[in-house]
Formats: structure tokens, sequence, C-alpha cells
């Protein structure tokens, strides 16, 4: 590791600290410890990827900023609260939206009601989020009646997207959005998350297809091994000699 | 030429497919026989290596035909209706209930003492009156004198105790009341000391556990009104019509008309109300769920409220029509309702009152060609028809439709 890279801090200082800022985190499933002293920021209105290698860890840092993780410690602060340990209904409450990567719709479900789900917590579905959605994607309006599970790949991905934001979450977090998407739907699903940052929501997205990601992106973050080793602009990311050799195929 | 071909096209079917082909060989038969019975043609006793098949055709009225099929649909519903809370309790919290049966006998023990009580005393209004007298002197004392144990375990003879529709229609309606209401509480305890601190635990483990519900449950029935079988209902001065020479009498109709109202609501709750709508998504994917917000834990509890409901109501109900009672009542029904959830597709309600009523059919009409001897084999038959069903369509008649 050149001298560079060695100094490159993998957290912000803290009154640079926004939106969401993670500290020490440790945490795991049951026993196994997958996290460890994982740090990490979302500013107000910023759009952050975390990229690394299969089986670093990156799922499960979402996973345990939305409750869904045997936390182990450390902290997650959200809009001044401490979150780490709380439940997942909890957490949505606090305004974070989560898309899980598979199975991220209920299949059986109409297109409708999985937008009506996505408000559950409120007492009634919030009409101009529920036409913000299908403005944003008119498909899912056309469909609104069709069972979730009869969509295709991009448009289940685009539903999942809509029902998180129902609740017009201040953060918005993003599993793999573009997994098993054909080729020429990937750039598309790209310029919606763009747009949807763009509106004023920040977005937190776990990818695969890094390099676009970071191209995207305001700010990367590598995961390796279940420890953040770098973290910077997204471009800078791009750039970097040993992150290409590593993780990005050259 | 077209004959040709479609004689190449039925050759071709019947190499293929003869398992197919040999269902509808055994169907035509059966369809024949059935019309040989109609219009009165019959051929000889026939025997195959000795075992006497009875003739071909023979002889049976039309009205029969539809007597059974009246049988068979109201204990079809009685099914279909039990069925809807084990297809729930099954897609929502992912076990098997084998206590099911168990809900069912309870919920009409605890629903018939109720109706016992009340016929029994002489009404509802007797007892509030008496009641009245009893606590502030006013008014006079109107109850009849009767045994009140006797009639709680419902030993008293059903004349006596007047559990009858027609006689006491109130008795009948808060019976039904008690019956939902008790296999509710019972339900949501069971749950709450045995399955929900092992929420988390795979299949076999949590159906193991029911198996232990299923068995003290059971024993406790027993233990309290006793393990003799016992006629529950009387048909005294039932008001009945003969349609098409099928004898219906206000016992099948109040089941059939509750049945449907029943299922109808269990239809506006899942597919209108949010609450519905979140028992649906939970079925359909509960981790998800869980991250859209909806609150697991009250969907469980009424998962289990509506499913223990609707059982409970299945049980009273199937007390009123068939008249008998027993500790294992529930525990015998179960088979043919694991036979119509499964028939039904797993997990979906109107695969369960399908699977309900197509269990509740062959188990009667089957009566057309099960005679004499064969008379006892009607269950069989619908678990046959069942394994039929499967082959042909492995996840059920509603199988891969998810309904909840």
């Amino acid at each position: 590791m050149s001298g560079a890279q060695a100094s490159r801090e993998a957290r912000l200082p803290d009154d640079e600290a926004g939106l969401l800022s993670v500290r020490d985190l440790d945490a795991g499933y049951g026993d196994l410890q997958v996290l460890s002293e994982v740090d990490l920021d979302v500013q107000d209105g910023e759009y952050v990827t975390i990229v690394g290698p299969n089986g670093a860890g990156k799922s499960t840092v979402m996973k345990s900023v939305f409750g869904l993780t045997t936390y182990m410690g450390g902290t997650v602060t959200f809009d001044d609260a401490e979150i780490q340990g709380s439940n997942p209904e909890d957490i949505i409450h606090e305004g974070i939206g989560y898309v899980p990567q598979n199975e991220n719709v209920f299949a059986g479900l109409s297109v409708q009601e999985n937008l009506e789900m996505g408000a559950y917590i409120l007492d009634e579905v919030p009409q101009d989020a529920l036409d913000a959605v299908y403005e944003r994607f008119p498909i899912l309006e056309e469909r609104k009646q069709q069972t979730a599970g009869s969509l295709s790949g991009g448009q289940q991905q685009m539903l999942a997207m809509g029902r998180a934001l129902m609740l017009d979450p201040d953060l918005l977090m993003l599993d793999e959005p573009s997994a098993g998407l054909a080729p020429d739907l990937v750039e598309d699903m790209f310029d919606r998350i763009d747009r949807i940052n763009a509106d004023g929501t920040s977005v937190l997205m776990v990818e695969q297809n890094a390099k676009e990601a970071l191209r995207r992106c305001d700010r990367g973050y590598v995961l390796v091994q279940g420890e953040n080793s770098y973290m910077d602009d997204g471009d800078e990311l791009l750039g970097d000699e040993e992150v290409r050799q590593e993780f990005l195929g050259g | 030429m077209n004959r040709t071909n479609a004689l190449d096209h039925g050759v071709r079917y019947v190499r293929t497919s003869p398992g197919a082909t040999a269902v509808v060989a055994f169907s035509a038969i059966l369809l024949l026989d059935l019309l040989a019975k109609l219009v009165g043609f019959s051929l000889g006793p026939l025997t195959v290596a000795g075992i006497d098949l009875g003739p071909f055709g023979g002889e049976m009225p039309f009205t029969r035909l539809v007597s059974y099929t009246w049988d068979g649909l109201v204990i079809g519903l009685v099914i279909g209706l039990a069925s809807i809370g084990l297809s729930l309790t099954y897609s929502i919290l992912n076990f098997a209930n084998f206590a099911h049966g168990d809900y069912l006998t309870a919920g009409a023990f605890s629903g018939w003492a109720a109706t016992y009580i009340i016929a029994g005393l002489g009404g509802l209004l007797p007892i509030v009156e008496s009641a009245v007298h009893a606590v502030t002197g006013v008014g006079q004392r109107t109850i009849r004198n009767t045994d009140l144990v006797s009639l709680v375990l419902l030993e008293t003879p059903p004349g006596t105790a007047g559990a009858n529709v027609w006689l006491s229609p109130i008795a009948v309606v808060v019976g039904l009341a008690v019956a939902v209401v008790l296999t509710i509480a019972m339900a949501l305890v069971i749950d709450r000391f045995v399955y929900k601190p092992i929420r988390g635990a795979d299949g076999i483990s949590l159906l193991i556990a029911s198996i232990g519900v299923a068995f003290g449950i059971r024993y406790l029935v027993a233990l309290v009104f006793g393990n003799s079988r016992r006629i529950v209902t009387s048909t005294d001065q039932l008001p009945e019509v003969t349609l098409i020479g099928t004898r219906i009498d206000a016992h099948e109709v109040t089941l059939v008309v509750v049945a449907i109202l029943l299922m109808l609501g269990m239809h506006v709750l899942l597919q209108r109300t949010k609450l519905g709508k979140a028992m649906r998504a939970m079925a359909d994917n509960r981790d998800l769920a869980r991250v859209t917000g909806i609150p697991t834990e009250r969907v469980i509890r009424t998962t289990w409220m509506l499913g223990a409901g609707l059982t409970g109501a299945a049980g009273f109900l199937l007390v009123l029509s068939q008249a008998g009672l027993g500790f294992t009542t529930g525990w015998r029904l179960l088979l043919l309702i694991f036979a119509a959830v499964i028939m039904g597709g797993i997990g979906s309600i109107y695969g369960a009152i399908a699977g309900g009523l197509v269990i509740g059919l062959a188990s009667r009409v089957s009566l057309v060609w099960l005679q004499g001897d064969f008379s006892s084999f009607t269950s069989p038959a619908a678990f046959a028809l069942m394994i039929l069903i499967l082959l042909f369509r492995p996840s059920g008649i509603f199988g891969g439709v998810s309904t909840a």
C-alpha cells in the first residue's frame, strides 16, 4: 500500500458528518461477526456508494443501518438520533427507506397495493406521494392493477423504489439496484437514481457495477472483509491505481 | 381425413400419457355407470377375482344424486371454512398447524355449551330477568329449574335442552358467537405461550409443537366433557322443505348461509382492507413486510384471530348440520381439511374453499358408486381424487396464484 493511500481516512471529520453517521459499527448475524469498526457518512443531499469484492459485507452495512442484523457495537446516528439496535419499524419512522436486493416487491399484490404497503405506517395513503411516484415511474401507473409478479425485472425495481419513496424518506438505501437488469436498462436505472438524488433525497447505494456507480456518485467507500479501507470522491477512487487493480478489473 | 387425424392424435395421446388415458377411461366408465343407474339399465352382477363388484348400472333415482350433491355441498362448506383458517396460518406463520382440528372441536364444545345453557334455561330474556330479580329483587325468577351442570357438559338430552335453530334461534346465534370468541381466545393464549417463544424456529419444530398442542386440547376436552360421542342437536319441529326429492332442513340452510357470509367477509377483508392487504403482503414475503414497516407481530395475532374464529364457527356449524359431537370430531376432520388445503394450493384461501367443496362433494357423491360393503370408503375416494388432482396440477387448483 503506497503512502498516499495509507494516509487516506475512512471517516469524515465529525463536523462534516451529516444526515447519517456510522462510527465503529460492529455487526453480524447471530454469533457471526461480519462488520468490524465500519465508519460511514452520508451528508444531506449526498449520493454515496459502497463498492468492494463479493462477500465484503456491503449489503450487511445497509442491513445493519436498518436494524436487520445483530448489533454488536458502535453507533449509528441518523438526523441527530442514535438508531443502532432499533427495529426496522422504528427506523422507517425516522425517515430511511430501504430497497433490498432480491424479492423486493410483494409479487402477489397489485402494483397499487405494493405502493400502499409502502405507506403502511401512515393512517392514510398519502395521495400526493402516490401521484409523485406515478409521475416518476409512469409505467407503474399504467400497470397499477396488475400483480407485481407479472412485471419485468426493471419494472419491479422501479416499483421497489417507488414503495420506498412513498414515505418521502430523507435517505434512500438501494442494495444493488442494477442486479439482474438487462444491460440496456442499467443506464436508465442509474439515470433514475440520479434524478431521485437531484430532487433532494440522499442516496446510499451498494453496487456490483462499481465503475458506473463510482462515476455517478458524490463519494464512495471501498469495503474489504467487513472493514472499510478507503473513502474518497467517486472519480478519485475510479482513478486510483490500486482500487482499479483490485476491484474494478484494471 | 379429419377422423384419421383425430384418431392419430388419440393414439399419440394414449402412447405419450397412459396415466391420463387411464384416468379418462375410468372417469368415462363411472359416468356411463351413473347414466345407466339413472335410466335403470343393469348388467348382471360383476365378479372380478372373486370380489363381488355389484352390477354395472342398476337403479338409482335422480333425486338421490341431488341429495348426495346437497350433502356434499353442506359438508364441503364446513371443510372449506375450516380450511381457510389452516391455510391462513400456514401461509403467514409458515407451518402446518396440526392442532387445527382440535381448535374446531374446542369451538364446537364451547359454542354448544353456551347454546345449551341459554336454550335449557328458557332463553336469553328469562336469564336476564332472573338475574335482575336475584340482584335487585325486582320482577321474578323465570328461568326453568334445570341442572346447570348437565347443561354445560352437554349431558341434557338435546330435545329437553331445545338445541334447535327454530325453537331457540337466539341460543344458536349466541352459541355461534361464543364458539368464535372462545376459539380466538384459546388460539391467542396458545400462540403467546407456545408458538411465540419459538417464532423463529423452522416449520418442522413448529409442526411438532402443534401436535403437542393438539393432544393437550383434545384430552382437556375429553376430561371436561367426557369421551363419549353424543347427539347434540334436536330436529324437533325443525322446518324443512323438500326440493327435487331432497330434504333440506333449517339447520343446513343456516350453515350454508353463515358459511357463505363468512367466506365473503373474508374475501372483502383480504382484498379491501389495509390489514387484509398487510396479511397478503406478509404471506408473500415476510422479510419485505418487516422492511416495509408492517407490524408483523400484530398481523400474526390477527391471523390467529381470523383463522381460529372461522374454525370455531366451522366446528359449531358442523355440529348444527351433522348433530354428532365427540372429542375427536375435529381430529377426524383434520385429514380432510389438510386434503382441501393441499388440493386447493397451500396458502390460497380461495383454493382452500374450492378444495373443501371438492373434498366434500367427492366424499358424498362417491356413494353413487360405493354401495353396500364399499359405502365406508367415501373418505378414501376423496383422497384418491386429491391425489389425482395433484398428479395433474402439483401445486394445487389455485397453486401459483398467491392470494393469501
